[in-house]
């Protein structure tokens, strides 16, 4: 089994165009303003931490809710003049386990399947197909909740994948598994991005959204906050090296006024170490004036964004 | 308002039904067991031992046996009480703790087609346990205990049906309300235990007082009973027959729009 072929044309055009987006609950505003862009073969990573906004930004985009105001277009149909249309274009793997609990492994595709008009072509040989892809067949009688958390989530994939969707939503696809069972969840992922999908997802795992991510989203408060490739916005939002220091210097209290002064954000504290973001020349700075302290410097991680993004503003 | 009425028709409601009719299939020889043992229990314990000590039972002025006057009773309070737990009890676990509909959400259906699949599959259902206890009935009839107007029954299916599709968009509506599944004693005792009993089903309701006469009036229930009644001992439709036809149609007109939108903020937080 195969996703069809997207020629390269295709692929330049975006699958997902999400422009401006608003989602109120209650009166609070939760997603404010949000566009997000994907295209064929591209895997878009959506960060923030809690409450940010990211499940509600995935749940407009796959038509779980309607926005209140914006546009969503899937592989060029306006949701909003045809939702059924567009619906068809889109594979969804929620974030908890939403398979059917009456239903066996290969009754659980069977069943998705009858939700999706015009019903895929070939669905024996899908079904049969995507069972061996996802390692499922031998799987293929039980029920779902005799399964392990890895293959729960295969199950998950699959479901999303029976109709030949175009745009793949993956809303923490690996949260609660193992090590090992998230490895292959994301080899799995790969091997959908190269089979040509669009995949939006969200995660709380950094090293997952640095692996996975062509492009990422950061989203604070349902507002973007940057948007590009991963190193780019870690350049934006963090700087351009993380300066790590032995919390318990004496000269620490020096460090914290220097950067007070030199108009730098406070030190973040992880444990015994304090973690200062700096650019090329407040880099050189830092290194003329503690040139006698134990310092150690390395690139900036997605860690140390998501420790950002905690922080009030 | 029009589009969620459409909804009814459309192919994602049919996939939502298809998916519970396919559960059900799998399970049907134990899902049959309760609609053949409980009228069986219930027309023997009542019908034959109680009614034995009712010798001289009327009915609006007829000389009947309490089976007969229990028999169409039994019919009203089957579809009513199937269709109403359905929409209620296994709605809400599909809801809450199964996460179906979250899984269908995520497709093609939308809420108002999960809302009517839910509906139309607790009517279909009350109108399957019927049929069952009408063939009961059929068997108490071949026994030489019960004499029914069987050409009148072909009318009672349809029309139960209709009143189960009533009965289901008000077991719904306490779907969207009750809070925790603890929470549903509340509409067993407020609703299905008043309603099930005071309502011509397994005795007649009578009385002057204006209270009476509004609680008969408005109770599509005892016009139910008492439409089914009429077919299957005088084969006569009558008012209640139209009264109940009416009154489970504007059950579904107005509850499926409060259903939905109560479910809308239930389930997706809007509205």
């Amino acid at each position: 089994m195969s996703i069809p072929t997207i020629d390269p044309v295709s692929r330049a055009f975006p699958v997902l165009q999400a422009d401006d987006l608003v989602k109120n609950f209650a009166g609070r505003c939760v997603v404010d303003g949000v566009s997000l862009h994907c295209q064929a073969g591209q895997v878009l990573g959506l960060l923030g931490a809690n409450g940010a906004g990211k499940t509600t930004t995935l749940r407009l985009c796959y038509g779980f809710l309607q926005p209140d105001g914006g546009t969503i277009q899937i592989a060029g149909i306006d949701r909003s003049v045809d939702p059924e249309a567009a619906a068809r274009q889109v594979g969804v793997c929620t974030q908890d386990d939403t398979f059917d609990t009456d239903f066996t492994v290969r009754g659980n595709l069977e069943q998705m399947s009858r939700y999706f008009r015009p019903s895929p072509s070939n669905l024996k040989e899908r079904i049969a197909a995507l069972m061996k892809r996802f390692g499922l067949d031998r799987y293929e009688k039980a029920k779902p909740e005799t399964l392990s958390g890895g293959y729960r989530r295969r199950l998950m994939l699959a479901r999303a994948l029976v109709h030949e969707p175009r745009l793949l939503f993956l809303d923490e696809p690996t949260t609660g598994l193992d090590p090992q069972a998230r490895m292959e969840v994301w080899e799995l992922v790969n091997t959908l991005r190269n089979d040509g999908l669009a995949i939006v997802l969200t995660t709380h795992y950094m090293d997952e959204a640095e692996r996975l991510s062509d492009d990422l989203l950061v989203l604070q408060e349902g507002r973007m906050v940057a948007a590009g490739r991963p190193r780019t916005v870690l350049g934006d939002l963090v700087g351009e090296h993380m300066l790590v220091l032995e919390a318990g210097d004496p000269a620490i209290p020096a460090v914290c006024d220097w950067a007070r002064q030199a108009g730098l954000p406070e030190p973040s504290r992880v444990l015994s170490t304090l973690h200062l973001a700096l650019d090329g020349p407040g880099l050189a700075q830092f290194s003329a004036r503690f040139g006698e302290l134990r310092f150690e410097v390395r690139p900036p991680t997605l860690d140390d964004l998501f420790l950002k993004l905690a922080e009030k503003p | 308002m029009k589009l969620l009425y459409r909804a009814a028709f459309q192919w994602q409601s049919r996939a939502v039904l298809g998916r519970h009719l396919t559960v059900y299939r799998r399970n049907w020889h134990t899902a049959a067991l309760p609609p053949i043992f409980e009228p069986i229990i219930l027309l023997l314990a009542f019908g034959v031992g109680l009614g034995g000590f009712i010798p001289d039972f009327t009915w609006r002025g007829q000389s009947v046996s309490y089976l007969a006057y229990l028999a169409p009773g039994m019919l009203a309070y089957t579809a009513f009480m199937t269709a109403f737990f359905q929409a209620l009890f296994a709605a809400y676990i599909r809801m809450h703790y199964q996460k179906t509909w979250e899984g269908q959400l995520i497709t093609q259906a939308r809420l108002e087609h999960v809302v009517w699949g839910e509906v139309l599959w607790a009517a279909t259902l009350g109108t399957i346990y019927a049929f069952i206890v009408t063939l009961v009935l059929a068997g108490f009839s071949v026994a030489g205990w019960l004499q029914l107007n069987w050409i009148g029954a072909l009318l009672v299916l349809p029309l139960l049906f209709l009143a189960a599709l009533g009965f289901a968009t008000l077991g719904l509506l306490f779907t969207a309300l009750v809070p925790s599944i603890d929470h549903m004693n509340i509409p067993f005792f407020l609703v299905i235990l008043p309603l099930g009993f005071a309502s011509s089903t397994y005795f007649p309701l009578e009385g002057d007082s204006f209270w009476i006469q509004a609680w008969l009036t408005l109770n599509p229930l005892h016009h139910l009973a008492e439409g089914i009644r009429f077919l299957l001992l005088t084969g006569e439709l009558n008012l209640h027959f139209a009264a109940a036809c009416g009154l489970f149609l504007l059950m579904i007109v107005i509850l499926i729009p409060i259903d939905e939108r109560l479910l809308r903020r239930r389930v997706l937080g809007e509205g």
